[in-house]
């Protein structure tokens, strides 16, 4: 059998792909096949049925990836919807954010109704609890807290020789121990 | 030293344990609607913050163009990386620990993919490892991730935690018994899955299988790493019984004794027919018949794949001429 790809020397490299149900079959010569990738004693002839093909299969169905929602698209990276279901693969962290509630069924039936229970990067983790510590200081601090932030800003306008500044603070001070 | 050629816990079954953690910069859309460009600013990214002054001596960073493709193959044949990961570099880069127990994919089918391989049993360790090397990198980089979703991928199905944990088992008893088929589905019930580790998935090539989660989403790191222990030290359990029953048979004794006498006289031996004998003599060692170093027989079938074999010559052999290598390397190996 001669190449199909140079059709002059003779195929000895051949390909039995199974997509999907569908067989597709190469015959190469040892050049072609190697300009074509397939240089690896068949080694990757196993891995042909490529995951995303099998995950496509999971979206396959969904009636929502038939409705009429193919011209929406991504807008960091622009990837349809459609795509995504085509490819089984999805284009960028804000793809998930844009289609969410269509990609929901499909997760769900990956995972079940699950909610992320495992760990949270740093970077989330720092946001929140700052957010937290910027907001309580402000809601209750307590007279000690308060003498003491004056305490300082007192020191400094010494400091600074704002002995102005100084007075008022120390008159402050002054009242607040009063109360306590 | 090479993982495989340390003895560990419970290494008369279990060969190598591994642990993979997929993540994603946020800033950048997924590998596959990456360019090159873009593939080797996340490369870039990714190798500054995780190789730093203490420990680069210990890594390699290899762009994967700069690799023949027979030496990519020979990687995936060590499972360092993936069959696809290895059949195509554009954009591509490894950064791979010198001893090979930890083996970092940039741009596959996620931008990060870190693994921790670690012989015998030990999911913890192996996790622990690869946690290091996931809060040095979200230190430096801002990482795609979702509340309700968690670490987002490329791929759905490996939203939530990321992980893919398992560990590589030894199950000539239990696969010579039958039992293979009803474990497989037992399993599956768990969220875990076992499937054959070597050879074209038709069949267990060398009765080695690979067990792993399945499920990413909804259960914690810690959740996962246990409940894949547990059936792993349940499955161990399984097999020791199976083969204390096994090995009073004098019939099946004999076919270990056999296959050692094979692979010490044969002069050509294919992969698969290397294999098949090396697990039976593996069995053998494990339990005190033959007088092997278990760690002689894990080496043989990591080192003796095509590709490897292809790489240490430095040349591309043809079939043949590696089945005589072969034979010659594994009696040598047994003398």
């Amino acid at each position: 059998m001669l190449c199909q790809n140079c059709k002059k020397q003779e195929a000895t490299t051949h390909i039995k792909r199974v997509i999907n149900g569908e067989t597709t079959e190469k015959h190469l010569c040892t050049d072609c096949a190697k300009k074509q990738g397939y240089d690896y004693d068949g080694f990757f002839d196993d891995f042909s049925l490529s995951i995303p093909n099998i995950f496509s299969g999971f979206f396959s169905d969904t009636p929502l990836a038939l409705a009429g929602l193919r011209q929406d698209r991504c807008a960091t990276c622009g990837s349809s919807f459609d795509e995504i279901i085509r490819t089984g693969m999805v284009g960028c962290a804000d793809c998930y954010e844009r289609f969410y509630d269509r990609l929901l069924p499909s997760i769900q039936r990956i995972h079940g109704r699950a909610k992320h229970a495992g760990r949270i990067p740093y970077t989330v983790v720092d946001d929140k609890p700052k957010a937290a510590a910027d907001e309580k200081p402000q809601a209750e601090p307590t007279t000690e807290e308060k003498i003491a932030t004056l305490q300082a800003e007192m020191q400094k306008a010494i400091e600074a020789q704002n002995f102005e500044q100084a007075a008022v603070l120390r008159d402050n001070i002054k009242a607040l121990k009063g109360e306590a | 030293m090479k993982r495989y050629e340390t003895p560990t816990s419970n290494g008369d079954i279990v060969l190598s344990t591994r642990v993979r953690l997929a993540r994603n910069l946020k800033d950048y859309p997924f590998p596959a609607r990456l360019g090159v460009e873009d593939r080797e600013a996340v490369n870039n990214l990714v190798k500054d913050a995780l190789l730093t002054d203490e420990n680069r001596d210990s890594f390699d960073y290899i762009p994967m163009q700069t690799l023949t493709p027979v030496q990519a193959v020979s990687l995936a044949e060590k499972h360092l990386i993936s069959p696809e990961f290895a059949s195509d570099s554009a954009g591509r880069a490894l950064i791979l620990a010198k001893d090979e127990d930890v083996s970092i994919m940039l741009n596959e089918e996620d931008h990060v993919r870190i693994q921790v391989i670690y012989p015998g049993l030990a999911l913890e360790d192996a996790y622990a490892r690869a946690e290091a090397f996931d809060k040095a990198l979200e230190q430096k980089a801002a990482i795609a991730f979702d509340e309700r979703l968690g670490y987002l991928t490329q791929c759905p199905t490996n939203l939530g935690t990321g992980l893919r944990a398992s560990v590589m088992l030894h199950l000539p008893a239990l696969a010579q018994g039958g039992t293979m088929r009803r474990l497989s589905s037992t399993i599956a019930k768990l969220g875990l899955t076992i499937r054959g580790a070597l050879g074209d998935g038709t069949r267990a090539v060398g009765d080695i299988f690979q067990l792993s989660n399945q499920v990413t989403l909804g259960i914690s790191e810690t959740a996962a790493i246990q409940n894949l222990n547990a059936i792993a030290l349940q499955i161990i359990a399984q097999e020791k019984n199976a083969r204390a029953a096994l090995l009073k048979d004098d019939v099946f004794i004999d076919r270990i004794w056999r296959a050692y006498g094979i692979l010490k006289s044969a002069h050509m031996l294919s992969c698969s027919e290397m294999t098949d004998l090396v697990s039976l003599v593996r069995l053998g060692a494990a339990e005190g018949i033959l007088d092997i170093p278990l760690e002689t027989l894990n080496r043989l079938l990591v080192e003796m794949q095509p590709a490897t074999i292809n790489v240490a010559e430095g040349r591309r052999c043809t079939a043949a001429e590696r089945d005589v290598i072969r034979a010659k390397a594994v009696k040598d190996a047994l003398a």
